[in-house]
């Protein structure tokens, strides 16, 4: 994007807001695009979060007697949610919920937690829909004995599609007591649980599955990859300031903003800590974790020769959200946990070309691919790099 | 270790003494088995796990007569007499260290296989600076990796562990265990 600025003499910042999506717009799979787009907003909202025309106007200024340039770069992207195309359809993903002896209402998915905050983000879906506390609910454990196969955890798919599935088994449950054991327009924890236990005297366990159901209208043509390829985007515009070194070589993330429209956050906290991992790991992506192949094996897979960003590498890291919830997503949720790795990389090269007037198109740039791509793009008198 | 291996060479084992969260044991074990591996296997204590096995990831961080070291590349004949400190040693009677308490409340653990050798390492630094600055606290957590969270809660963590000890000295966020007067 900032070649394409550079070549037809637009600012970056400009080019961008020209050609944003929008409401009404069509992208590269020609899907209409139904739900908000807000990337404008994001836009500004990043360029005032970062200062980032002060700081640009103070690095242009700083950068010519220093060794060390430093730039502001942005990238602005999305990320659909969920499977591709038809696949939530071929997934057909069942899940819900049940009611133990004890008094515990458990979640049944297979989708399973390894940090990311499935059980803490299902359980809140599930004690909210039934308007029930927190700690009535539990997980079940995600063994495919217990629990109803409710497709992968992967595709950023489960606080959307998972949950939304769990918040409609959690209504139709409660339609069931009210229809069958008397359970009240509002009731405490304690009524639903009796409810519950009538409900099994009468009519056995007391399960609620649902199906996935696509949102209305969407339609995936899997011969010509054509039409709706996700239910919802993620959107985000992510800017970078970085610190090139040109006497080392070295180029260090100083500073990170990243504004995102993720539909409804249901946990800000897990929500934050899942956005700055995955920007951490883009900075790796994009400075350090070089794969070196070596008669098809990786040869440095070692963390002595593999580097990834420690606890010095990674930089302050601003985490804005602007919530518009989806409609077809629990309680409001779109995906958000591969989102943030799209973003880093080109927010930084982009940065790296406006510090140094040097456009690379590969990553990870470690010093010696910095060292040869300034040798070898032989700058502009203005941009020469010392 | 296969020469170990068998209950004829297991006599030849010898007899290595130590305290573990201040709980003398003693163990008979092949001398240049790993640390780790002892208070993982012999020991039972799972809270402190292997990432990397090369000293490179910080994931085994154990506190060795007071230093912080990697479980993984100390045999334990090197452990004989010391005192050492697992994660398991930092909740008292109960009632979780402020660092566990603050890495709960703010998002400080993901997957948790970096957590138990980040507590560590955090809680070494508070032994030997009860203030940290920001730029000391991610200098005392370089050497230990994580990959999910990015850092940034993991910094705030121990940034509110130090805040709640400066708010009372109930709190204070000693290692020192109570468990040796049993």
């Amino acid at each position: 994007m900032d070649e394409i600025a550079a070549a037809i003499g637009i600012d970056p910042v400009e080019l961008r807001h020209r050609n944003f999506l929008h409401v009404g717009d069509t992208n590269a799979t020609e899907q209409l695009m139904r739900e908000p787009v807000i990337l404008d907003q994001l836009l500004d909202r990043a360029l005032k979060e970062s200062d980032y025309h002060a700081r640009r106007a103070q690095f242009a200024r700083e950068n010519p007697a220093s060794a060390v340039k430093r730039g502001m770069g942005i990238a602005a992207f999305y990320h659909g949610s969920g499977f591709t195309g038809s696949g939530e359809v071929y997934l057909n993903s069942l899940a819900g919920i049940d009611v133990t002896r004890a008094g515990k209402v458990r979640v049944l998915v297979s989708n399973t937690e390894f940090g990311q905050g499935t059980n803490t983000i299902l359980t809140q879906i599930a004690a909210e829909a039934l308007g029930i506390g927190y700690a009535d609910v539990a997980m079940a454990a995600p063994d495919t004995d217990v629990v109803p196969n409710s497709g992968p955890t992967v595709a950023s798919r489960t606080s959307m599609v998972i949950g939304r599935i769990i918040e409609r088994a959690c209504s139709q449950l409660l339609a069931l007591l009210r229809e069958h054991a008397g359970l009240g327009a509002t009731f405490t924890p304690d009524e639903f649980f009796a409810a519950c236990e009538r409900y099994r005297a009468v009519r056995g366990e007391v399960v609620s599955l649902c199906r996935y159901e696509a949102p209305p209208g969407i339609f995936w043509d899997d011969q010509r990859y054509h039409g709706e390829a996700y239910g919802a985007y993620a959107w985000a515009v992510y800017v970078a300031q970085i610190a090139v070194d040109t006497v080392t070589y070295s180029a260090e993330v100083e500073n990170f903003w990243a504004v995102q429209e993720v539909g409804r956050v249901i946990h800000p906290v897990l929500a934050a800590g899942q956005i700055e991992g995955g920007i951490a790991q883009g900075v790796g992506f994009a400075l350090y974790e070089k794969v070196v192949w070596q008669d098809g094996r990786m040869a440095n897979n070692q963390m002595t020769n593999y580097i990834m960003p420690t606890a010095e590498d990674v930089p302050p890291i601003h985490v804005v959200f602007e919530e518009i919830p989806f409609q077809f997503g629990g309680f409001g949720a779109k995906g958000l946990g591969e989102l943030p790795h799209d973003g880093p990389a080109p927010a930084i090269l982009n940065a790296i070309r406006d510090a140094t007037g040097v456009a690379f198109n590969s990553i990870p740039l470690l010093p010696e691919d910095l060292y040869a791509g300034f040798a070898a793009a032989q700058p502009a008198e203005e941009t020469v790099v010392r | 270790m296969s020469t170990n291996a068998g209950a004829t060479s297991n006599k030849r084992w010898p007899t290595i003494r130590f305290n573990v969260n201040g709980e003398a044991r003693r163990v008979k074990v092949p001398p240049m088995k790993r640390l780790l591996d002892v208070l993982r296997e012999d020991l039972h204590l799972t809270g402190t796990k292997e990432g990397c096995g090369e000293g490179e990831c910080g994931s085994c961080s154990v506190r060795l007569n007071g230093e912080l070291v990697n479980s993984c590349l100390i045999p334990v004949m090197q452990a004989e007499g010391a005192d050492i400190q697992t994660v398991e040693g930092l909740a008292l009677d109960g009632k979780l260290h402020p660092l566990q308490e603050a890495f709960l409340c703010h998002g400080g653990a993901q997957c948790g296989i970096c957590t138990p050798g980040m507590l560590m390492a955090a809680a070494q630094l508070l032994e030997l600076n009860q203030h940290p600055a920001m730029p000391e606290i991610r200098e005392a957590l370089a050497g230990n990796l994580c990959r999910c969270t990015g850092f940034i809660r993991i910094f705030e963590s121990v940034a509110a562990a130090v805040d709640a000890q400066s708010a009372g000295p109930a709190t204070k966020l000693t290692t020192e265990q109570t468990h040796d007067a049993r």
